[in-house]
């Protein structure tokens, strides 16, 4: 293959790298919610966007927390555990039931994410994507076939208004 | 203009972006140690590090 073919073909994913993190998500997952292994898994992160004013100097910071989001179609359950992109550890998993929740839609602007409002108090923006480049923000994983089964989940069996 | 004058314009943009950079810094620093004299007696939330693999066993 020529150097420029190389060039204009673009980052490719490194699969072996995927599929060890995507074990570890699994094994991360398995630890803290009971009967793991009838969810499917992807990668999702939430953005906290925040704007900041201190005189002369202002801007925005953002705040990226990384996901792992499972779901069984069977129950109608969307189970939400905190990460970190190395995934050396996680936190409490959340869970999202259909009955339970207030409402869920996927959101098209600013971002293309899948929003659920447990209640009226607070609501969890999910952003999902194939594969992410930067593993100091993100969990490096391809899941194409993964995002796929759950877009297609989210918007036909869970959505709600 | 001037090669001294560019230089100096450079250098005064360089000095306003030090100082907003350590301004920044600071009231950050100020606000991040207000924020946790308040939040001082809430729970640390819960973390579960990921365990070391199990090594499977082939000798049956």
């Amino acid at each position: 293959m020529g150097f420029f073919s190389k060039l204009f073909k673009g980052p490719e994913v490194d699969m072996e790298k995927s599929a060890a993190n995507a074990k570890k998500m699994r094994a991360l997952f398995n630890q803290v919610v009971e009967n793991g292994d009838s969810y499917r898994l992807i990668f999702g992160y939430t953005e906290d966007v925040s704007r900041f004013n201190y005189g002369f100097v202002h801007g925005s910071k953002t705040k990226i927390g990384n996901l792992i989001v499972g779901w069984n179609e069977a129950d109608g359950t969307i189970v939400v555990v905190p990460t970190v992109p190395d995934l050396s550890g996680c936190g409490d998993p959340v869970w999202y039931r259909r009955s339970e929740i207030l409402k869920a839609y996927r959101n098209k602007y600013p971002t293309d994410a899948f929003v659920i409002y447990p209640d009226k108090k607070g609501y969890i923006a999910i952003n999902a994507y194939d594969w992410l480049d930067d593993e100091n923000l993100y969990v490096y994983v391809s899941q194409e076939e993964e995002l796929a089964a759950f877009t297609d989940f989210f918007l036909n069996h869970f959505a709600k208004k | 203009m001037p090669l001294g004058e560019i230089g100096r314009i450079l250098l005064a943009l360089v000095a306003v972006l030090i100082l907003g950079n350590l301004w920044f810094r600071l009231v950050e620093w100020t606000l991040g140690r207000i924020k946790r004299l308040f939040l001082r007696q809430k729970d640390p939330p819960a973390w579960h590090p990921l365990l070391p693999e199990q090594e499977e066993n082939d000798d049956t």
